[in-house]
């Protein structure tokens, strides 16, 4: 039996790094080098940093969690606030379940599930520390949830509000989870400490792999590509030699001012859903080279790739000063930024 | 027969006398009278008469009707002659007649029978002609012509035949000349539609449908001529047009692989399209060459090359920006203009708001210009350097004076002391080095009226206040001298209140001697201290940049965001309980280290691997060389946020003395977003 070779990715932040202080380039982008608008901003945004912000896979609602306490449910066709819950705590993540449903990780520990039409909300359990994360798979119909309490949680959703009940499994890790990602079974855990742990949902009894981030400094945020099918990759699921030998990184992110180089924290990275191009955020506030009030704290494609959720948010990198005001701005996507360049010279007509 | 009659006339003149005789026999018998007699005489006269009138009249009518019909045929025959050209057959006039009516007529009607023949014939031939000239008529141009069938009988002529044999030949002259320009224009039309790609059938066939039929005769009419003339211009017009474009494309293609050195393989691909750069609109006759597809897949390629240009563009531009950049450093000029300047080039290129050569060419311009500046520096930079180079050996030998072990005998211990001895000529070499310095920077800056700045700095002003830094340094010696002859004193007096000596060793004077150290390394900051901080070079501009702000450092708004993010560094140091204050779990102590007064509290234990800790503790012994250790262990920088590792934050801390603080903040790795709710649970 082969393993399959899906490759993931991982954002961290960085040092500065004088020595490539005079080679730096450009950051490689694979977008085409157009200066774009950075689209319609939604209305009724969160009053406090945005924590992340999803599309839903059926339709273009998008799922907002912030550190105001909220929940939102945006309709972003229409421009309405459709939805709103208030925790106890920061809302650290969120992710859809189905239209009308979603579940929530808080930093108040717990775990929870929001049913949008009625306003109604279960919990599903708690952490002994803040959720950092949560994931839900289509593929195993289980709530995965990361916390800082160096465990991650697995929930059956069908069991909420009833004292732990819905709880699987409890996975302890080697440090507090600061970010997960699935593609299919696999589930990709990145911890600090720079360890990463891939997981077969089907057998969470232990690691498939354990790794160290190929990346020198602290993982921000590690994200699956949707489909691995001979993509060049940073780092792929495959061991064999082969795979292996395809990993890379690239620099992105970084300004170069007076002779200093500034590399910001990478916050965020969205898969484009039919190209599997992606796109990333950082703390410089540009995505593809467009430039947002600041930093990008979350990113996220539609359905169909055709718009791009761009939370623009003061991720907190340097402590609480006055910053821009928390902005959702929707934008459309150009198909050339994310169509993958073609490598050959097209054959000349007959 | 001439006999016969005159016989049967002999025999009629027995019989008549016969008769009469008869009849006077019988008069006789009868005994008729005289009178009588004479009466039945006359009365047979006078019917002989009669018979006699009769014939003649009848002879003569005949004799008429024969000269009616000789003249009938003479007439005849003269209206054939004259219709046929011909001199008229019979010239005797009536008069010389030879020979009776019978014979004339029988001599005139043979001739007449082959005049009428070789006319019928003539008329035939006529018709021949007519018709053929009628057919190429109407296929010349049917619409004008209107046939008459009829041939005019009256000119037969010869010469008219001929006439119209020479029409006909015209006419045939015209159809095949008409042919030949309409094949012609078939091939030039070919010609056009397979170099323009376009369906040669189709648009023959619009014009007229027999054109494109090989069997049949091809309509020749002035209007299909016309309107092959036309489509045969509107083609050519649309050739040429097309050609210019493709030349155009090509001339931007050959451009474009001149720029971009473009691989002959890659180029070969095209060399139907640049061999026709300059081309007139004959030339070009290869199919398909101006074709839409074609033109098309030029096109594309056309701007492929473009938008390879342009990233390479913004790729030279990021270099020659690289090599200004790399130009300054080593120059030691700092500009104060647009920092993002090249990411605001580089947009702007590719939005297309300016050309990528005009930004090339400014920042040749501004290399050349760096160039010229950094010439003119030259000198002084060389002996900024030196000095700087002195400076380092001296904050060294500092150093080593410190170290209380440095006459133990280790590795490398004679090379150390050779150092220092180097080390201590060279200092006493530093005044004089500063005083041609000042000079020289004083005659330059006389000379350009511009103050000479040492990455920003002005370098006077560096140079001065190493100058002040040094007399107080030399006070401070002075004051140690004082103090230790004090302190020999001292002991002096406690041997002799004692008796026993205590070490001296003891580091009593040592707590002043750290402090006012850093307090000196910390101004020497301000003339490119990262040197004598041993750093890596490309660090300079930092330190320097940060001298600045360290003097500022009362002044917290208006620190760089490097020295922020080191306060925030500090932050969880109160506030990293959020466990606590969320969930009302119980408190942790907090213990808390000599020095270390603000050691954060965590609830989230460490990373057991980090090894910050050894290095903690190295730097807790010896303050001054945590900034060394700093760079050259990445697991620490792993865990501090880059703002802290990039920015000279640390200096600031250096400065009060505080050095633990920091590296003990940085023991542990936290996410912004776990500072973040510390902030927020202390916030509340």
């Amino acid at each position: 039996m082969s393993r399959p070779s899906l490759p993931f990715r991982f954002s961290s932040v960085p040092p500065p790094d004088p020595q490539t202080a005079s080679s730096r380039l450009a950051p490689v982008d694979m977008s085409t080098a157009t200066m774009l608008s950075g689209g319609r901003e939604l209305s009724q945004p969160p009053s406090d940093g945005i924590s992340n912000l999803r599309f839903s896979s059926h339709s273009d609602l998008l799922l907002v969690s912030s550190w105001d306490r909220t929940i939102r449910l945006y309709d972003v066709g229409e421009n309405t606030l459709k939805a709103e819950f208030v925790h106890a705590g920061p809302v650290l993540d969120c992710c859809f379940h189905d239209d009308s449903s979603g579940f929530s990780a808080g930093a108040d520990h717990s775990v929870r599930r929001h049913i949008f039409g009625s306003g109604k909300e279960d919990i599903l359990g708690h952490h002994d520390a803040p959720v950092r994360c949560v994931e839900y798979s289509y593929a195993a119909g289980q709530v995965i949830t990361g916390s800082w309490d160096k465990t991650l949680k697995c929930w059956d959703p069908r069991g909420a509000n009833s004292s732990d009940r819905a709880l699987i499994g409890t996975y302890v890790q080697p440090e507090r989870v600061y970010s997960l990602s699935l593609v299919g079974y696999r589930l990709v855990v990145a911890t600090a400490g720079r360890h990463v742990n891939v997981y077969d949902l089907r057998n969470m009894s232990q690691p498939e792999q354990r790794r160290e981030s190929s990346l020198k400094y602290q993982t921000r945020c590690v994200r699956c590509y949707p489909n691995g099918t001979g993509r060049v990759a940073m780092e792929f699921f495959d061991l064999s030699e082969a795979a292996q030998a395809k990993k890379y990184a690239f620099k992105c992110h970084r300004k170069s001012e007076a002779g200093r180089d500034t590399v910001y924290p990478v916050n965020a990275m969205a898969f484009h859903p039919i190209y599997g191009t992606f796109a990333t955020g950082g703390c410089d506030g540009y995505v593809n080279y467009s430039k947002y009030p600041t930093s990008i704290a979350a990113l996220s494609f539609n359905r169909d790739g055709r718009l791009l959720a761009v939370a623009s948010s003061y991720t907190f990198e340097e402590g609480e000063i006055p910053h821009e005001p928390d902005a959702i701005f929707v934008r459309n996507v150009n198909e050339v930024e994310v169509k993958p360049k073609p490598k050959a010279l097209p054959g000349p007509p007959p | 027969m001439a006999h016969v009659s005159t016989d049967q006339l002999l025999q009629l003149e027995t019989t008549c006398g016969s008769f009469l005789y008869e009849l006077q026999i019988i008069w006789d018998e009868v005994g008729e009278t005289d009178t009588e007699r004479d009466k039945m005489l006359l009365e047979l006269e006078q019917e002989c008469l009669e018979v006699y009138r009769r014939k003649v009249d009848q002879a003569n009518r005949y004799r008429a009707q024969l000269r009616q019909t000789i003249a009938d045929s003479e007439a005849e025959l003269a209206a054939i002659c004259s219709a046929m050209g011909e001199p008229p057959v019979h010239t005797k006039q009536p008069t010389q007649r030879v020979g009776n009516l019978k014979e004339e007529l029988n001599s005139i009607t043979p001739q007449l029978e082959e005049m009428r023949k070789r006319k019928g014939e003539r008329l035939k031939q006529f018709l021949e002609v007519m018709e053929q000239i009628r057919n190429i008529s109407v296929e010349v141009m049917p619409s004008e012509y209107s046939p008459s069938r009829h041939v005019d009988e009256s000119d037969l002529s010869i010469r008219k035949l001929e006439e119209l044999y020479r029409q006909l030949e015209s006419l045939q002259k015209e159809k095949n000349d008409r042919l030949k320009q309409i094949m012609d224009h078939l091939s030039t039309l070919n010609e056009l539609c397979s170099v323009l790609g376009v369906a040669f059938k189709e648009t023959v066939r619009e014009i007229h449908p027999t054109l494109d039929d090989t069997e049949a005769s091809k309509s020749i009419s002035n209007v299909t001529i016309e309107r092959l003339a036309t489509a045969i211009g509107r083609l050519r017009e649309i050739k040429i047009e097309r050609m210019q474009k493709l030349q155009d494309l090509a001339s931007t293609m050959l451009e474009l692989w001149n720029l971009m050195d473009t691989p002959i393989e890659e180029q070969q691909l095209f060399q139907n399209v640049t061999c026709n750069i300059a081309a007139s609109e004959e030339e070009i006759t290869e199919s398909n060459t101006l074709s839409v597809d074609f033109l098309s897949y030029v096109e594309e390629e056309v701007l492929r090359l473009e938008q390879l240009k342009v990233s390479k563009m913004k790729e030279l531009v990021l270099k020659k920006k690289t090599e200004l950049e790399e130009l300054r450093r080593q120059g030691h000029l700092v500009v104060e203009e647009a920092e993002n300047e090249p990411e605001v080039a580089i947009s702007a290129i590719e939005s297309g708001a300016i050309d990528a050569s005009f930004v090339l060419n400014q920042i040749e311009g501004q290399i050349a210009e760096v160039k010229e500046e950094a010439f003119s520096r030259k000198d002084i930079l060389e002996r900024v350097e030196k000095w700087l180079a002195a400076c380092e050996e001296e904050a060294w030998l500092e150093e080593y004076n410190r170290d209380e072990n440095r006459y133990n005998a280790g590795r490398g211990a004679h090379l150390t002391l050779k150092r220092a001895e180097k080390a201590r000529a060279l200092i006493n070499k530093i005044p004089g080095m500063v005083d041609t310095l000042v000079a020289k920077i004083t005659q330059w800056e006389k000379e350009r009226g511009i103050g000479f700045t040492y990455d920003g700095v002005r370098l006077l002003t560096m140079l001065g206040e190493y100058t002040i830094v040094r007399q107080e340094k030399e006070q401070e010696r002075k004051r140690q001298r004082d103090q230790k002859k004090l302190q020999g004193q001292l002991i002096a007096e406690q041997e002799a209140l004692y008796g026993s000596k205590p070490s001296p060793s003891k580091p009593q004077s040592a707590k002043k001697v750290p402090r006012t150290s850093t307090g000196g390394s910390n101004r020497r900051l301000s003339f490119g201290g990262a040197a004598t901080l041993q750093t890596p070079k490309p660090d300079y501009m930092h330190s320097a940049k940060s001298t600045r702000t360290a003097k500022k450092l009362d002044d917290l708004g208006t620190l760089s965001p490097g020295s922020r993010g080191l306060d925030i560094a500090g932050l969880p140091v109160k506030k990293l309980s959020y466990n606590d204050a969320i969930t009302k779990h119980q408190e942790v102590g907090m213990p808390r280290k000599p020095f270390a007064s603000l050691i954060p509290v965590n609830t989230i234990p460490s990373a057991p691997s980090m090894p910050v800790i050894a290095s903690t503790l190295e730097e807790n012994q010896a303050p001054n060389t945590m900034l060394l250790l700093t760079p050259k262990n990445p697991a620490t920088a792993a865990a501090v946020p880059m703002h802290v590792a990039s920015t000279p934050a640390p200096t600031c801390l250096v400065n009060d003395g505080k050095l633990s603080v920091v590296a003990s903040v940085e023991e542990t790795e936290y996410s912004f977003e776990e500072r973040r709710l510390a902030f927020y649970v202390g916030g509340r």
